[in-house]
């Protein structure tokens, strides 16, 4: 009995002398798992209210670019449409052309978005709007504020992206700023028949970006593209027409425009007191395209080109549109044309080759010889211009880009009588301009 | 792209193990390329695709309108889309939920909010606990487009980085519902998936992702900026060889060819 008695009592106080330590093991590794589970939880939640907090940030969008540049003209003091006319006396020129900082809250149907310009001139308003988009189809939406006007390709391809340094002269004469005061109605989907047509149009101020209205009218622009894209050929063709439909009001009683009747060529007035406060249209049509080709393994490239013609109200010295800001200024009705073309090849990932051609003819009706005739009352802009730019960009890397351009520009010669402010026009004006670019974007 | 280089390749999570294993097995008969492959998802392959950081982009959606506009711009071409699997998107829960099968609109209704409690559908009264993927990845979008209908996840669904991490979650969570790669779906328990309440509710299985029965189904792709050439060239036509489709198979994907 006491043989058996033994080893029980040995065996029981084994097993309480393992089991008392595992109790005790178990219940703190139960409380530690406990802890940890709240732990767990008390951060889940931390998460959650994180997360709403990081997917209300995320609609807030940060952009922006600088472009720093040194430009060289071929004389001193130069009009220039390469960036701006240089300073008397200046052929050489530092400059930050464009220090945009663009922030866009993405509401994913609705969208706010502001963009400023800070350059060594100062800080200007460059977008302001706000836009919405109807939630059925995704495919219509409107726009309000201060954005680019609907016309054409070059308005609305961004300055950062844009291979040339400038816009040709056309769309800086036809549309300063490319911004304008208004609404417009957008038409553009991802998926069927808006994927491959697409409108954008509607009514402005017609004045300059940020300038108050002027007058009670309001400007329709609008424009009908298409793209079409040829995924096997590795080629898109896309394209569009475009109509500007507006009027500016006349300050005075003058109103010249070009005597269709006479063989000598130059500007005859209406000065009949109902001209004053009277309408002039300001009309004009485009037509635009744009091809692009893959051509492995050196890599795409790209064809693109304008036409515009119309009638453009503008001043006895300046084609810009009518919109002056001392009173009684006559108003001169000039038929013009111009066009671009643009041929972009990619070399690689990194090289990028241009050759730019636009041509802008603010006075259609008259010839470079009608200009300076001893009599004639025809003027500097009256003459036509036509730009060679040859250009090199290099991606240094997802941001920045250094860009090399030459333009070459050309100005129609006027008479060899003619004097004055004319004369120097006689010849082709040394007026080309060399650009070194860096731009940084983000 | 010259033999002897570097291909790069980054995108979608959902391929990035196909991914690896096709550049493993092309390395090994083709020592003198070197195929470097990073997953990040979708958005981000199509954003280095744009960047030039990448040379290949895998993606387990389309590329959109807006990203081909800025392939357009940068390089004056539209991208190259090549097919080069399938994949079924497959509904997980844990495998000790009672519920078996949903439909297309009830799932819908799920993620965006409007059904919040298993009892809805046919389960324990207990809230529904969402996980899904972050906004850069392709699973997200296709879901969102194509189940969702465009419409927007609720704001409670957890996103999670990776598909793998989803599988982890919703095996953890009794009452969890996540999404992903039918590749990934080892350990937990597919929704059998209904088109409509009339009709029969199928697995994500080869044989119904094939045959087209399985309603949420999509392609997996490989982008390039301009038409392949040279040593890229040769890789993709290998990855769309018998081969290069066996890896598909191996993986857990569905061939294209």
């Amino acid at each position: 009995m006491y043989k058996k008695v033994i080893p029980l009592l040995f065996l029981l106080f084994l097993l309480t002398a393992y089991s008392l330590p595992q109790s005790t093991d178990t219940l703190a590794t139960k409380e530690e798992l406990s802890e940890v589970k709240g732990a767990m939880e008390g951060m889940n939640e931390t998460m959650l209210e994180m997360k709403t907090t990081v997917d209300a940030l995320k609609k807030i969008k940060v952009s922006g670019y600088l472009q720093a540049q040194y430009q060289v003209a071929d004389s001193p003091g130069v009009s220039s449409y390469a960036g701006g006319n240089f300073p008397t006396n200046v052929k050489s020129r530092y400059s930050v052309r464009r220090g945009r900082i663009k922030v866009n809250y993405d509401n994913d149907l609705t969208q706010y978005v502001i963009q400023i310009d800070v350059t060594q001139s100062g800080v200007g308003i460059k977008d302001a709007y706000l836009s919405i988009m109807e939630p059925w189809m995704r495919t219509a939406s409107l726009t309000a504020g201060i954005f680019d006007r609907p016309f054409g390709f070059e308005i609305s391809y961004s300055s950062s992206n844009r291979e040339s340094p400038e816009r040709s002269r056309l769309f800086q004469t036809l549309f300063p700023g490319e911004r304008e005061l208004g609404a417009k109605l957008e038409l553009n989907s991802a998926e069927g028949l808006f994927s491959y047509i697409n409108f954008k149009g509607g009514f402005f101020n017609g004045v300059l970006n940020t300038a108050n209205e002027n007058n009670r009218h309001k400007d329709f622009i609008g424009r009908l593209g298409f793209q079409l894209p040829f995924q096997e050929e590795n080629l898109a063709i896309d394209g569009g027409f475009s109509l500007y439909s507006g009027k500016v009001t006349n300050n005075s009683k003058y109103l010249y425009s070009i005597d269709a009747n006479s063989s000598t060529k130059q500007y005859i007035v209406d000065s009949l007191s109902s001209n004053y406060l009277g309408h002039i249209g300001r009309t004009y049509y485009g037509g635009d395209i744009q091809i692009y080709y893959d051509i492995p393994p050196i890599g795409g490239a790209a064809l693109r080109g304008e036409y515009i013609t119309g009638e453009q109200p503008g001043t006895s010295s300046s084609n810009v549109f009518y919109n002056p800001s001392s009173a009684n200024t006559p108003v001169y009705k000039r038929k013009f044309n111009g066009w671009y073309l643009m041929y972009i090849q990619n070399i690689g990932l990194k090289n990028q080759l241009i050759l730019k051609y636009d041509v802008l003819d603010p006075n259609s009706d008259v010839e470079g010889n009608d200009l300076g005739k001893t009599g004639t009352n025809l003027t500097v802009a009256d003459i036509k211009f036509s730009t060679l730019g040859i250009g090199w960009v290099y991606h240094w890397d997802s941001n920045v880009k250094f860009v090399l351009y030459y333009d070459l520009v050309m100005n129609e010669k006027v008479n060899s009588s003619a004097s004055g402010s004319l004369a120097p026009y006689r010849d082709d004006i040394k007026d080309n301009v060399f650009t070194l670019r860096v731009q940084y974007k983000f | 792209m010259q033999k002897g280089e570097t291909i790069t390749v980054k995108g979608s999570d959902t391929m990035v193990i196909l991914a690896q294993r096709w550049a493993e097995l092309y390395m090994s008969k083709h020592p003198d390329v070197t195929i470097q492959v990073t997953g990040g998802g979708s958005g981000t392959g199509i954003s280095a695709l744009i960047n030039g950081t990448t040379d290949i982009c895998n993606s387990s959606r389309p590329m959109k309108k807006t990203e081909k506009e800025k392939l357009k711009q940068r390089y004056n071409t539209l991208g190259v889309e090549i097919k080069a699997a399938k994949d079924g998107l497959a509904v997980y829960v844990n495998e000790s939920l009672p519920v078996n099968e949903l439909t297309l609109m009830q799932i819908k209704a799920i993620y965006t909010g409007k059904i919040t409690n298993w009892k809805e559908v046919g389960g324990p009264d207990a809230r529904i606990i969402l996980y899904g993927r972050e906004n850069n990845s392709g699973t997200y979008v296709y879901f969102k487009d194509n189940v969702l209908e465009g419409q927007d996840y609720s704001a409670t669904m957890q996103s999670l980085p990776g598909t793998a991490a989803v599988v982890n979650a919703v095996g953890k969570d009794k009452y969890g519902i996540g999404y992903g790669g039918a590749a990934y779906g080892k350990g937990i328990k597919f929704l059998k998936v209904k088109k409509n309440e009339n009709t029969p509710g199928y697995d994500p299985t080869a044989e119904n992702i094939k045959n087209g029965n399985y309603p949420i189904t999509r392609f997996l792709y490989l982008y390039t900026r301009s038409k392949p050439s040279g040593a890229m060239k040769e890789y993709i036509d290998w990855i769309l060889s018998p081969e290069g489709q066996e890896t598909v198979i191996k993986v857990g994907y569905f061939p294209v060819r």
